[in-house]
């Protein structure tokens, strides 16, 4: 079995200009590493877990509340944590991790040095001194407003400002990596058009764009107004803030997205069928994903049905339709890789065939499904102006989102870290049967615990909530009895899912800091701590032997056509069903 | 790198950055999929303006601006006018049928407690004197958002008879959890459900 | 923003299909991701709360 560099015919040779002391080249990718980069690629991830950790034990603690018969947490307590939860994980600890995406996209991806590396330094101190501020904040009492900080509740000053040099920083280095793409161009570090997965950070970077300036347009006004210097209005707030708040999650779709298409080619060397049709679903996300920002306001006085339905619908479902194009390109660029080498028995010989126990594998895998399966179909459901009626502020939110951004996005970065550890950490992975089982363990978890808490949403249980039995209302109020016990399951999953968070937390610090260092010659097979997609790498670019792929009716990946008519129809019975359930509603209008 | 067909051409990953022309016809198989997709948005996007249409339930109202003083005083004549009772401390309001009525939320309390009748259309008017506070009537479960300085009044029609909570679900401070409201719906006929069908006027 | 042709290749077209080089085209993106955003959502929706008129309060 071969231990070359993976077959990269036209890898450019860096400039002679260039010395080993700023790069290194990949023995396993052939790329060529800007070592600051690699070191800023490095921060950016060590800081994202540790937002990860605060936001992680904030969930546990959360968690052991809303379950009734625990009911750890004081009220005061209580929506502390939930504001300190909020913000690590949706914003700290999800943009630091994007952070590191953006630098490999742009810089390693492309051969390329990125610009202003110490210019990256600097802003990379801006978000940590920001994040640092917020937590302060939060853990002192000074801004117990949850992560929407809806005015007007207001937080301490020092709270926005926190969260406006955080921003801040996020931009500038949004700004690098454009700089960086023009350096590659530029330097011609690559000939042709940028790879599909730098395209997919592209997608990352503009929604990025549209989201901090609307949250530089929301924070900053608050930032005065919470100093007494001018008003803001609540519901030009709400609008504003949801444009931030929500968009930001769309980065995260995008970042994800390029990470299916990076752990895909990684794991089993995923194709790209059609780069004008992959290319197309990300264009559509840059022009239409931000404004669905509306689905969190269709209940709200301040806006008109037209423009919650234009909104709502990322205009007429275009973004929607990217996301069912990626939901077929992925599995079918994973399908046709694996029949490119050699699995080719039948519609799913496939899947049986693919490598389950590669923690990296397994991840994109239920990434996928969980995303698509679980998130997409209720978030487009609940997002429909009428049917968010019966959801608005329910746990049928948090229960949808839980979906995507926990099982779909960070279940992908954990699966890229288990990667990025040899590649660019150079260490082995440690504890690695628990690693193998660690996704599994984390998506099952999240998979209950987004399904209960959906199902308690669905009888009204109030998300952001402290006490539903009303213990000090001026009323009786009693759920319906099987809620109690939708919220006990809910719990359970939880805690499952925060063993495998937890999990993932050692098996990466530990490795990083204490684990057993990884060299080009340790890529033997059943070599412990090192996925499969590095000892045997797929190779980038394959001769496509026609005999290998099917040529009928269904095309190259006819697995996957029968899956995502499976999924299509899961949604279409899922979508119905809500209608059908509003229509028993009181009148209203 | 030459131009060949489609299926001949050598495939590569998404880490790999394309030379030369990638924008080519898709297959057979992928256009079907596109097809079939932008055909589900396109009925997607039907739903809404349908149900407009032709649906029960919908978030338009009638929606204005107020001052929250403005809002309070008209709850409170709202209050002197239709009220016929008293629980818990709040009164109980009873307004005609095709008639305004008026919810305020305030932290932390949703007052009055109304009484409606099933069959009858209400013109419900929500609004804050406060902070952001979430409308969820129980079990229904109706949830709308109640903004400071703004009027949401949204036609209702009741559709059943018997007890019904508002929750607040939109986080609005400490008191939050303690936040809870009430709307009792009678039969047609103004009887109490689960009372004997003959008219019963109630604690006038 | 055509493709300069390599030297010594002699099929390869000058210039690659439009949508192509939209596609590449990312500050073009942006701008119109931006603009698209600003007027659709943000501005549309500040005239929406802008123009409210006074709730009447009947």
């Amino acid at each position: 079995m071969s231990t070359t560099v993976l077959e990269r015919p036209d890898a450019p040779q860096p400039p002679p200009s260039l010395t080993d002391r700023l790069f290194r080249r990949c023995g396993v990718t052939g790329l060529l590493l800007h070592r600051p980069a690699e070191r800023l690629i490095k921060a950016h991830a060590v800081a994202a877990t540790v937002a990860l950790l605060i936001g992680g034990i904030s969930a546990v603690l959360i968690l052991l509340t809303r379950w009734q018969a625990v009911h750890l947490l004081e009220p005061v307590m209580f929506y502390r944590v939930l504001t300190a939860h909020g913000i690590s994980m949706l914003i700290f600890f999800i943009i630091f991790f994007e952070m590191a995406v953006l630098y490999f996209a742009a810089g390693p991806l492309l051969n390329s040095r990125i610009a202003a590396p110490k210019f990256g330094w600097f802003n990379f101190g801006l978000m940590t001194v920001g994040a640092v501020l917020v937590e302060w904040m939060i853990w002192t009492g000074k801004a117990d407003v949850l992560m929407t900080s809806y005015i007007p509740l207001r937080a301490d000053p020092l709270y926005y400002l926190g969260i406006i040099l955080f921003a801040v920083g996020a931009l500038l280095v949004c700004f690098q990596f454009f700089a960086t793409l023009v350096i590659a161009k530029r330097e011609k570090t690559y000939e042709g058009s940028l790879p599909l997965i730098t395209f997919g950070a592209v997608t990352a970077a503009i929604i990025a764009v549209i989201t901090l300036l609307h949250g530089a347009a929301t924070y900053i006004p608050t930032f005065l107004w919470s100093i007494g210097v001018m008003s803001v209005d609540p519901q030009v707030y709400r609008m504003l803030w949801w444009a931030l708040g929500h968009s930001s999650q769309q980065i995260n779709v995008a970042a994800m997205v390029a990470i299916w298409y990076l752990l895909g080619a990684l794991t089993v060397g995923a194709v790209v069928l059609n780069e004008k049709i992959s290319r197309t679903a990300f264009v559509l996300y840059i022009l239409f994903i931000s404004m669905a920002s509306a689905h969190h306001l269709l209940v709200d006085p301040g806006f008109s049905s037209s423009w919650k339905v234009v909104n709502t619908s990322y205009f007429m479902y275009m973004a929607v339709l990217a996301s069912m194009l990626h939901g077929f390109t992925v599995p079918a660029g994973v399908e046709v890789g694996q029949r490119l080498r050699g699995a080719t028995q039948g519609l799913f010989g496939w899947i049986k065939r693919a490598p389950w126990g590669d923690p990296g594998f397994s991840s994109l895998v239920l990434s996928v499904v969980v995303f698509g399966f679980v998130g997409g179909i209720t978030g487009v459901t609940i997002g429909t102006e009428q049917i968010n009626i019966v959801v608005h502020n329910t746990l049928r939110v948090p229960g949808h989102f839980h979906a995507t951004v926990v099982s779909g996005t960070a279940m992908a970065f954990m699966g890229l870290t288990y990667y990025l550890i040899p590649l660019i950490f150079r260490k082995r992975v440690a504890f690695w049967p628990l690693a193998r089982v660690q996704p599994y363990l984390f998506a099952g978890g999240m998979l209950i615990f987004s399904i209960f808490m959906s199902f308690s949403g669905g009888f009204g249980v109030p998300r952001r909530h402290w006490d539903i039995n009303f213990s000090n209302a001026p009323f009786e109020q009693a759920f319906h009895p099987a809620v109690d016990a939708l919220m006990a399951v809910m719990a359970l999953g939880g805690i499952i899912a925060a063993i495998g968070g937890g999990l993932y937390i050692l098996i990466t610090v530990w490795s990083v800091f204490f684990g057993k260092p990884f060299s080009d010659a340790d890529r033997v097979p059943g070599a412990n701590g090192i996925p499969q997609g590095l000892i045997r790498p797929p190779r980038p670019v394959v001769a496509a032997d026609s005999a290998n792929l099917p040529t009928g009716r269904f095309g190259a990946a006819p697995g996957t056509m029968v899956l995502v008519l499976i999924f299509l129809t899961a949604f279409a019975v899922y979508y119905f069903a809500n209608w059908k359930l509003l229509s028993f509603v009181w009148k209203i209008g | 790198m030459s131009e060949q067909e489609h299926g001949e051409a050598p495939m590569h990953t998404g880490m790999v950055a394309p030379k030369g022309r990638w924008w080519v016809p898709a297959h057979t198989s992928e256009k079907v999929w596109f097809g079939i997709a932008f055909a589900w948005c396109m009925v997607l996007f039907a739903m809404m303006p349908l149900w407009h249409w032709k649906g029960g339930q919908n978030a338009s109202g009638i929606r204005g601006r107020v001052e929250p003083a403005a809002f309070s005083a008209r709850v409170d004549q709202f209050v002197a006018d239709y009220q016929v009772g008293e629980l818990n401390g709040f009164p109980v309001v009873e307004p005609p049928p095709g008639s305004d009525v008026y919810l305020l939320g305030r932290m932390w309390s949703w007052y009055p407690v109304l009484k409606l009748r099933k069959g009858a259309e209400y013109t419900l008017h929500l609004s804050s004197v406060d902070v952001n506070h979430g409308f969820s009537l129980y079990p229904v479960n109706i949830n709308f958002q109640v903004v400071p300085g703004y009027d949401y009044a949204l036609r209702i029609v009741p559709t059943e008879a018997g007890d019904f909570g508002i929750i607040c679900n939109e986080f609005c401070g400490i008191g939050h959890h303690m936040m809870l409201g009430k709307v009792i719906v009678t039969n047609e006929d103004g009887s109490m459900p689960g009372e004997p069908a003959a008219a019963m006027e109630t604690s006038r | 923003m055509s493709v300069v042709p390599e030297a010594g290749s002699s099929n390869e077209p000058e210039q690659m299909p439009l949508g192509q080089r939209l596609y590449d085209n990312w500050f073009l993106l942006m701008v119109a991701g931006i603009l698209i955003m600003a007027v659709i959502y943000t501005g549309w929706g500040l005239w929406e709360i802008v123009s409210l008129p006074q709730g009447a309060l009947p």
